[in-house]
């Protein structure tokens, strides 16, 4: 901690949070909210004689809110930066503080929360962990019984450093108490709260036993457990010198606490495997290890810094095992639980390979980016064909990157702001607007190609990149089995989904048409999901008009971290078809294809269009050809 | 700009096809040379060839070698995840002097053959459809240029935390500028409310 305050190339703001990310790799504009202290750091010299000075108490969110601290404060003594603060919301304008700081006048009541944007190359986000509350299992009778309380409070009261001076003491009548139970996997590995494990909660609970027992070696100390786990270096030796130590392992996660409400002792019922028999047990303190979760503002953050979460609510990586550090976003990195409940060894190497991974960044004087932007045809923007730029395209734009500096000129690409999520292409009413890799002849030589044989058989997956693509390659990796029939194609963004495409789709006969992108917070292009699923709606509302059969258009928002919801919807639209007689689904075929021909009629003027039609007729034959051959 | 966009272009289109066994990957599902001999009869295909491994150096070195003999000015690799090896392969044909955005890869592993092993015939139908529609795309591919950003040699890292603490001196000591915000009045994060940390029993702050 102290490192970081020391280290002059490290600039902390504390007691400052993250409003708004904007711009991209190398070029982000961060703008943060500096909270007033209602001190000014600069006179602040860290004496404390405003603590002293102040009258009013309240608890200290730092000692898990078990002893107080005044409304002139820091959370601890060893506080980085160690700048008091006033807490205005206790604070009852006595101004003794005032008095107490005399000559510095360091305490200033005018201060206001400063808002500061930042121009930043690359963004670690190391946000942490937040702790279950185990109040909500009522079992356990955490904030009944007063002396049940969580491992942080536990912590907090074993610390020199803590309100006790480290004298471990019961809640209820402030003894040592003298047999202790720890229980592991509190609102962890169960079902009804997080089914993933905490990673380093074992270990913890070993941890603080071993403390106990070294300073006490009377105290009798059991742990109930369901599994221990210690598969890091010196973890597995680290538990045997516990058990050494005459510490007790009981393996069954115990379904009951009671209280002697006289003596406040605590009877914990469980189940000890080993002994393959029910037990109930007396103890002076009981400890619970909560869960590890993602923090309470864990969503929100998602949302500022537009990246997704994985089942669970933590941030997702890129690629769990290849890139575990990397966002799915260039230039923003993950270190630490924010990612997965993680261990201080594990989130110390993890801040370091973040940094590696963002160094490559900033060490660079240019960086790369994919250049699958989106360029306007000028001669047929609405401007240059009736004199008036419509604008559809500028409001579509996530990211303002399309200038219409006025209506009598053609839309213009700013291509430094440009994302390429190709949301302007699919608005744009004239087709003046195309995008780069993803042109409407590339999508539709490829749509022609998965369509070419027994189209009716098959259901077209229209994916975006970041969230269905890879919600589809988990289900592959994950192995979870889907039909056959589906044939996959990729584009950028749900917002780059055409209707024209989803047209074309049904004129060439397909079965069914899958159209997929992220949830709305997850979307890596800010709000290109809301411009896909007002369309999709649009769609689907159109298609019920027109009587097709239920689930042979499909909408779905697919996470990346979705394969099991992927392969689940691929095989119900399956289903779906099955289901329908055969006549009956040719017969809905042939009764859609005139109208969505009718809607067509202006796709061949696209630039391309009509030259990839021709091929694919030629392409759809070829196919074919080769398909009979075999 | 708008050749970038108007293809398809006059060139003579020269398309290399390689299908990818990845070991028992694929080829454990479906037999890559029928994918081969189907892909051998598309339009503008003039070589078509399976490999055992496309992303090995052996694989590379087939696709780059032939990019020479065959005067390929396309390539398609049917093979794994574009989010797995997009940046291999694009590499691969750009060392061989082709244009990294004129290479299209279909994904017959994650896609196809891992998530259709129990029908072998539908996955090799997949995967036949897949390839024609890779093979389909690149008559409209046109050569493209990575866009060059400048960077702001600035980091930021957001929580002030173990990990934070640890990646902000990495960045601090190699020289690069960096923010640690912290929410919270003190950095430090869970870690400095710990009373001593396993396996080595020291302090924690």
């Amino acid at each position: 901690m102290v490192d970081a305050a020391r280290q002059p190339r490290v600039d902390v703001r504390a007691f400052t949070e993250v409003e708004k990310v904007e711009g991209f790799v190398g070029n982000f504009k961060v703008t943060l909210r500096e909270k007033a202290k209602y001190v000014i750091a600069d006179r602040c010299n860290g004496c404390g004689d405003c603590a002293r000075a102040c009258p009013i108490e309240v608890p200290n969110y730092f000692e898990m809110n078990i002893a107080p601290r005044k409304a002139a404060y820091v959370p601890m003594s060893q506080s980085v930066p160690l700048i008091y603060s006033i807490d205005l919301e206790n604070c009852i304008h006595c101004y003794k503080c005032v008095e107490a700081c005399g000559a510095l006048e360091a305490i200033d009541f005018s201060q206001e929360d400063k808002i500061v944007e930042e121009d930043i190359g690359a963004i670690i986000v190391a946000t942490g962990f937040g702790h279950f509350d185990p109040s909500v299992m009522v079992e356990y009778g955490y904030g009944r019984f007063p002396n049940v309380i969580t491992s942080m409070e536990m912590e907090r009261l074993n610390n020199s450093a803590g309100p006790t001076a480290g004298n471990l003491i019961r809640p209820s009548d402030n003894q040592n108490p003298q047999k202790l139970a720890f229980i592991n996997c509190v609102g962890s590995r169960d079902k009804r709260y997080n089914p993933s494990c905490s990673n380093f909660c074992c270990m913890y609970s070993i941890k603080n036993a071993v403390l106990l027992k070294q300073m006490n070696p009377d105290v009798d100390i059991t742990i109930y457990y369901m599994d221990i786990r210690t598969p890091s270096k010196g973890y597995e030796e680290f538990y045997d010198r516990a058990r050494e130590m005459g510490i007790h392992f009981s393996q069954g996660r115990p379904s009951l606490i009671t209280e002697d409400p006289q003596s406040h002792n605590l009877f914990v019922h469980a189940e000890d495997v080993g002994l393959g028999q029910n037990t109930i047990k007396e103890y002076d303190m009981v400890m619970l290890n909560q869960a590890a979760i993602p923090q309470p503002d864990q969503d929100h953050m998602s949302s500022v810094l537009n990246v997704a979460q994985s089942p669970g609510g933590w941030f997702m990586e890129y690629h769990p095992k290849l890139r575990p550090m990397d966002s799915p976003t260039d230039g923003i990195f993950f270190a630490g639980a924010c990612q997965g409940p993680k261990d201080i060894p594990s989130s110390v190497a993890q801040g370091s390979a973040a940094a590696a991974r963002a160094s490559r960044i900033l060490h660079s004087e240019q960086w790369e980016i994919e250049p699958t932007v989106a360029v306007v045809w000028p001669e047929r923007c609405s401007a240059t064909t009736r004199g008036q730029a419509c604008g559809i395209c500028a409001k579509a734009c996530p990211y303002g990157a399309i200038s219409i500096t006025s209506p009598e000129f053609p839309a213009e690409v700013i291509t430094a702001k440009c994302h390429g999520c190709g949301a302007c292409v699919a608005e744009c009413p004239e087709d003046a607007i195309t995008q780069l890799h993803y042109t409407d002849a590339q999508v539709l030589a490829q749509m022609r190609a998965l369509l070419a044989d027994k189209p009716e058989e098959k259901i077209l997956a229209f994916r975006c990149h970041w969230c269905s693509y890879g919600g589809a390659d988990l289900a592959g990796t994950s192995h979870f089995e889907y039909t056959a029939n589906e044939r996959g194609l990729r584009v950028m963004c749900s917002a780059r989904m055409d209707t024209d495409f989803i047209y074309e789709a049904y004129r060439l006969g397909a079965g069914a048409v899958l159209y997929s992108g992220c949830h709305p917070q997850d979307c890596h292009y800010i709000t290109g999901q809301l411009i896909g699923a007002k369309r999709a709606e649009r769609l689907q509302k159109m298609f019920h008009r027109m009587e097709m059969t239920d689930g042979r258009f499909r909408v779905e928002w697919i996470s990346a971290a979705e394969g099991d919801k992927y392969a689940r919807v691929l095989n119900e639209m399956q289903i779906v078809l099955d289901n329908m007689p055969q006549d009956a689904l040719k017969a809905e075929i042939e009764k859609l294809k005139p109208e969505m021909s009718k809607r067509l009629k202006k796709f061949p003027n696209v630039p391309g269009v009509q030259e990839a039609m021709d091929y694919s007729d030629t392409l759809a034959q070829a196919i074919t050809d080769q398909k009979e051959t075999a | 700009m708008s050749d970038l966009i108007n293809g398809p272009n006059d060139e003579e289109l020269r398309v290399g096809v390689y299908i990818c066994h990845c070991g028992s990957n694929i080829g454990g599902v479906i037999d890559p040379k029928e994918v081969v001999e189907f892909a051998e009869g598309l339009p503008d295909v003039v070589r078509a060839t399976d490999t055992l491994y496309a992303c090995a150096d052996s694989g590379q070195r087939l696709i780059k070698e032939d990019i020479k003999k065959y005067n390929l000015n396309r390539v398609v690799v049917s093979a794994c995840s574009v989010r797995m090896h997009e940046p291999t392969f694009r590499a691969a044909v750009s060392e061989a002097g082709l244009n990294p955005f004129l290479m299209e890869m279909a994904n017959i592993r994650e896609q196809c053959t891992w998530a259709h092993g129990h029908d072998r015939e539908g996955a090799l139908e997949k995967a036949k459809d897949l390839t024609a529609a890779a093979v389909a795309k690149t008559r409209f591919m046109t050569e493209l240029d990575m866009i060059e950003v400048p960077v702001t040699q600035k980091a930021m890292v957001i929580g002030g935390g173990v990990a934070g603490i640890s990646a902000s001196l990495d960045l601090a000591e190699q020289g690069i500028e960096t923010i640690l915000v912290e929410k919270e009045p003190t950095i430090g994060g869970v870690m400095a409310q710990l009373n001593k940390t396993f396996p080595t029993m020291d302090c924690s702050i």
